[in-house]
């Protein structure tokens, strides 16, 4: 009986050393490995264009192409949507995308998962942000109408809304609007949201009006998403940055 | 070796399986463009195109693991090895056989399309869809001789279809996410797509159906295609050889 260990000898058995194998056969496989490594990397990297986006299905029949895991499909659509617009070298502008199209991937998606905050959370704070008031109202008006649907869930989508029809639009009765819709609707939003419409009757300076916001939300601890709450933090930093920069020296 | 596979394949019950999904899937598209009401040919091409390309895929690859299954349970490739061959002529001689039952698949898939699309645009899905086929026949070839057993070479087929089929998204995706872009977690997944890229071929730009309902693809972007169908190829024989050689049995 052999006195090497089980494991030497099933290994023994299993495989051959290297050196068994023929120096062509070697050679073949490094060469195309190589060929084929340097072939991808000649390769330009992939780019989506804005043009590329479709209309969606509706969500009925994305629920049906589902196969019982809606959620798991809105995610991957909201990824995919994501993708068409946050480009290499962020070269497609949010603003050249079809509006009307997004929306409709974005309802399609809350159809799938209503509560997901995600379609939400792009409509405010990246489709939002376009420099084209006629973008960032239709985008607004897609957050009221969703938030229509499930205020408690919701509201912080809209508040950012209403900052933004205060400020950027420079539309007060709209921001009121929205200030009043949280105030009324949203009742299980904490208190600053739904105060929100006496800052929003404040004479404040957009900067400090998005760091009450942004500061409330984080520091009310309802977003638990670590990533979310980078986001936001980076943003918080970037408005005190702005702020620091443009207010005058009191030295 | 490649003509006794190709002898094997046509002997069994392949033939007829290919024959039953074309002539299913092309049942399915006439019940499509019955009920189109309008573009009703159009509908039937991509319906039948996109169905009979997964169709192919899925019969060609199964069938390649399967005769290699029976080969090694039947030990009748114990016997190949008593004879005076060597380990790479056993898998260039089966790669062959393979690689032309991919082409057979391919061509008996298109015939249909050429009553539902131009004839230039059904020779570059056919043409792309051979060499879409060949990857995956010696992919299946290399991972029956390196995993010995059917369910674990299967799943990698699968897994490696669905990943090369996405692989494009997936890098998009990645590319640069919202938030946590300098985390070193998105850092490690990030280089790791990349990494996964180099060594995936990228599919969906592979037998698109749009060339049949749109319009044709350009001629240098199938020859690229073509460059990469022989690297990958000769790169899966070269590591099923490899493997081959190493093992005992």
């Amino acid at each position: 009986m052999s006195t090497k260990p089980l494991t030497a000898r099933l290994n023994q058995r299993r495989e051959r050393p290297v050196a068994t194998v023929p120096r062509t056969v070697l050679v073949m496989l490094a060469a195309a490995l190589v060929a084929q490594i340097a072939l991808k990397i000649l390769q330009p990297a992939p780019s989506a264009r804005a043009e590329a986006l479709s209309r969606p299905p509706t969500a009925d029949t994305l629920r049906a192409l589902s196969f019982g895991e809606p959620i798991a499909l809105g995610a991957l659509l909201t990824l995919q949507l994501q993708a068409y617009d946050n480009q290499p070298g962020i070269s497609i502008p949010f603003a050249q995308l079809d509006y009307g199209r997004v929306i409709a991937w974005l309802e399609s998606i809350l159809g799938l998962d209503p509560l997901s905050q995600y379609p939400l959370f792009m409509a405010a704070q990246l489709y939002g942000q376009v420099p084209d008031p006629a973008k960032q109202r239709e985008m607004c008006s897609f957050v009221h109408r969703e938030f229509e649907r499930d205020p408690n869930r919701r509201w912080r989508w809209l508040a950012h809304c209403a900052i933004m029809a205060k400020h950027r639009l420079h539309d007060m009765p709209l921001a009121l609007a929205y200030a009043d819709a949280i105030a009324r609707r949203a009742t299980q939003a904490p208190n600053w949201a739904r105060q929100m419409r006496i800052f929003v009757l404040e004479d404040m300076g957009e900067i400090e009006a998005a760091k009450v916001l942004l500061g409330g939300l984080l520091a009310s601890g309802e977003i638990t998403d670590p990533r979310e709450v980078q986001f936001l933090m980076e943003r918080l930093k970037g408005l005190q940055g702005a702020e620091n920069s443009s207010s005058p020296s009191r030295k | 070796m490649a003509r006794y596979t190709l002898l094997e394949a046509l002997r069994t019950r392949f033939p007829i399986m290919v024959l039953v999904a074309v002539a299913l899937l092309l049942l399915i598209s006439f019940f499509v463009e019955a009920l189109a009401v309008t573009e009703s040919a159009r509908f039937q091409a991509s319906v039948y195109a996109a169905g009979m390309r997964l169709a192919g895929v899925f019969i060609a690859a199964l069938y390649v693991l399967v005769s290699i299954a029976r080969e090694l349970n039947d030990k009748g490739f114990d016997i190949v090895l008593a004879l005076d061959l060597p380990r790479a002529h056993y898998v260039l001689g089966k790669l062959l056989g393979f690689l032309a039952l991919a082409a057979v698949v391919a061509v008996v898939a298109g015939l249909p399309l050429l009553f539902l699309a131009p004839w230039e645009a059904v020779l570059q899905w056919v043409a792309s869809l051979t060499l879409e086929l060949a990857i995956v026949v010696a992919l299946a070839l290399f991972c029956m001789l390196t995993f010995s057993q059917l369910v674990p070479a299967a799943s990698f087929v699968a897994a490696f279809y669905l990943l090369a089929r996405s692989i494009t998204s997936i890098r998009l995706m990645g590319a640069y996410p919202l938030a946590g872009a300098e985390s070193l977690s998105h850092q490690v997944m990030s280089t790791l797509v990349e990494a996964l890229a180099l060594v995936t071929p990228a599919f969906d730009q592979w037998t698109e159906t749009a060339w049949l309902v749109n319009q044709p693809a350009a001629w240098p972007a199938l020859l690229a295609i073509g460059w990469q169908s022989v690297i990958y190829v000769l790169l899966l024989a070269a590591a099923a050889m490899f493997d081959l050689y190493r093992k005992n049995f």
